[in-house]
């Protein structure tokens, strides 16, 4: 009998307060949140909810100011910068809203650059390999393109496979359709889905676009800092 | 070399052509005053430098040849002559003065250098002839051939001081002192045309030794014995010359050359820095991604080498193009390029380059990835 998919990250009671003199915001409370291999959850919220605090939390970027968070099994919350550097470099993939391409560098160096970071592989390695995922992604004939000469769909997919590239168990998606017309959100929710099912890659896509919610298994809403399971619950 | 770091840098040709143009420069100022303080001060203790002499005989208290600030009596030649280690002695008449030439306008004068010489010792006289006869004749001078070069004198012209004139015969080499050249008379045609009382001073004397390895012990033994004279080797000569004339320039080179250093270091800092800035965000991008500080550091550190690299080549090349072109279009553009002194131009280079990396790399460590998030 199969046993369940890892926990690959886990939040378990996280608050983000931000202090300005006076002044404090709390931008997460309390957030306790479990994700699975494979599993796609999609965190809806408006804007100024706490969604990119949670996202940059999850990925590594960010401390809370209580709680703790797990990633792939290892608790990241009190890490020093080099290790968390680590850990976003193994275990963390990142889809942005706006690309977030090198801009002097063609698609194909965009991907190879970060599978090199990761391993111990030579460039030869990293050159195949970014060229494969890439062709897997439909982006064969714009490998050498810079992000100038792709357009925003393209520009989301090569995100999308640098994300993928370096095998990352956790990949954290933020606004991923908000720069892109219907058409191209939909395809490239369908890729991220698809991709991420058959890597058995955990995603979280925050998003307050609601067409995201019908590609994930989970959906959650932030609202105020509090994750909740119904809006306004 | 970093994928990034040559991407980014030669992505922005104009910002680059600037950093490397600015370096470049830089290399060029302190290269072509570099070389131009080793030419002259070649050519400015050259002379006596060549003379092919053990030891000068000056009165106490002479600082160099040019100057001239020397009298001593004939008769310590002849006490020279009797020491038993001494082979030649040759007694020099040497007169900085201003000339013109017969023909021209009395205000147009130029430095000469005259060195009144017995063209039978030969010692201290023309290094080389170039053209025309030498020994000179009694009213005959011998000039430096960069004295027809600089002031268009030739064989035949009258050199004027005064009511007296010397005939140009000949022309040597050897002798030029970038403002003044030398030019032998024999002794006679000297206190003549100084017009000299007593007949009998001289400046310097000049003497070669049977064995060169007693020069201090004679050198020591004519102190003793002659009080007031001075002796003191070519070399050392030549070395208070140089240091006489180029003491004066040398404050002024080494301000030049740290104005050239920090403009280059200022362009290639400010340039570097401003790329740096304005990649802020995909820095932020490559620090989400899990690149490490030390990896941009790096990025930023190779940039700044390409540019301090290319900035040196290009700067080198330049200097070493232009320097000899220089010269013939300006005669008194006397340079002379050493290895070492390019050695030491990539070594500021470098530093220049380490340097202009180091505040970019401070605002690095400030990026925040979490940056990359916003719009």
């Amino acid at each position: 009998m199969q046993g369940a998919p890892p926990l690959i990250l886990q939040l378990d009671g996280v608050s983000k307060i931000y202090r300005s003199g006076d002044f404090s915001v709390n931008a997460l409370a309390d957030v306790t949140l479990d994700i699975r291999g494979g599993e796609i959850v999609a965190i809806m919220g408006p804007s100024g909810s706490g969604k990119t605090t949670l996202l940059t939390i999850a990925g590594a970027l960010l401390r809370p100011t209580h709680g703790r968070v797990h990633i792939c099994g290892t608790e990241v919350t009190n890490m020093d910068e080099s290790h968390l550097a680590s850990i976003r470099r193994h275990k963390v993939g990142f889809v942005y809203q706006s690309f977030n391409l090198l801009e002097a560098l063609t698609a194909l160096e965009n991907v190879r650059v970060v599978i090199q970071n990761g391993s111990r592989n030579g460039r030869a390695d990293a050159m195949e390999r970014a060229s494969h995922l890439l062709q897997t992604f439909g982006l064969g004939h714009r490998i050498h393109s810079l992000p100038k000469r792709l357009s925003d769909g393209e520009k989301q997919r090569v995100a999308i496979v640098r994300a993928l590239a370096k095998d990352p168990d956790l990949i954290l998606a933020d606004e991923p359709t908000a720069n892109l017309d219907a058409k191209r959100g939909h395809e490239v929710m369908q890729l991220l889905g698809q991709k991420a099912l058959e890597l058995h890659k955990a995603v979280v896509v925050v998003s307050h676009d609601n067409r995201v919610r019908q590609f994930a298994q989970r959906v959650l809403w932030l609202e105020d800092g509090h994750l909740t399971d119904h809006p306004g619950g | 070399m970093l994928l990034v770091a040559r991407k980014n840098l030669f992505a922005e040709r104009t910002r680059l052509g600037i950093s490397v143009g600015g370096v470049a420069l830089s290399v060029f100022l302190i290269g072509i005053l570099l070389s131009l303080y080793r030419g002259w001060s070649q050519q400015v203790g050259g002379f006596v430098e060549h003379v092919p002499a053990d030891l000068w005989a000056t009165s106490d208290g002479t600082t160099d040849f040019v100057a001239a600030g020397s009298v001593l009596p004939d008769s310590l030649g002849v006490q020279l002559k009797l020491l038993p280690e001494v082979d030649v002695v040759s007694p020099l008449i040497v007169r900085p003065m201003e000339v013109y030439r017969a023909g021209t306008r009395r205000s147009d004068t130029f430095d000469i250098q005259l060195v009144g010489y017995d063209p039978k010792v030969g010692l201290g006289g023309p290094l080389e002839i170039a053209e025309g006869k030498s020994p000179p004749g009694p009213g005959e001078v011998v000039v430096d051939i960069e004295m027809h070069k600089r002031h268009g004198v030739q064989i035949g012209d009258r050199l004027v001081k005064g009511t007296k004139s010397l005939v140009v015969s000949g022309f040597s080499r050897g002798g030029d002192f970038i403002y003044t050249q030398v030019a032998f008379a024999t002794l006679d045609t000297t206190i003549d045309f100084l017009e000299l009382e007593p007949r009998t001073q001289r400046t310097f004397f000049v003497l070669t030794l049977h064995n060169p390895s007693q020069r201090d012990v004679v050198a020591a033994r004519v102190e003793q014995g002659a009080p007031g004279v001075h002796m003191v080797s070519g070399k050392d000569f030549a070395g208070e010359t140089r240091d006489r004339i180029l003491s004066n320039i040398l404050p002024i080179l080494i301000v030049v050359l740290i104005v050239a250093f920090v403009v280059g270091l200022a362009v290639a800092g400010l340039t570097i820095y401003t790329a740096t800035v304005e990649k802020s965000r995909e820095y932020g991008i490559l620090k989400a991604e899990g690149f490490t500080n030390p990896y941009l550091y790096r990025v930023v550190f190779e940039q700044s080498m390409i540019t301090g690299t290319l900035g040196f080549l290009l700067g080198a090349g330049v200097t070493l193009l232009l320097a000899p072109f220089a010269q013939d279009t300006v005669p008194q553009f006397v340079v002379s390029v050493r290895w070492q002194d390019i050695a030491g131009i990539a070594a500021a280079t470098l530093i220049m380059a380490l340097v202009a990396a180091y505040i970019p790399v401070r605002r690095l460590s400030n990026i925040d990835p979490v940056m990359v998030f916003k719009g």
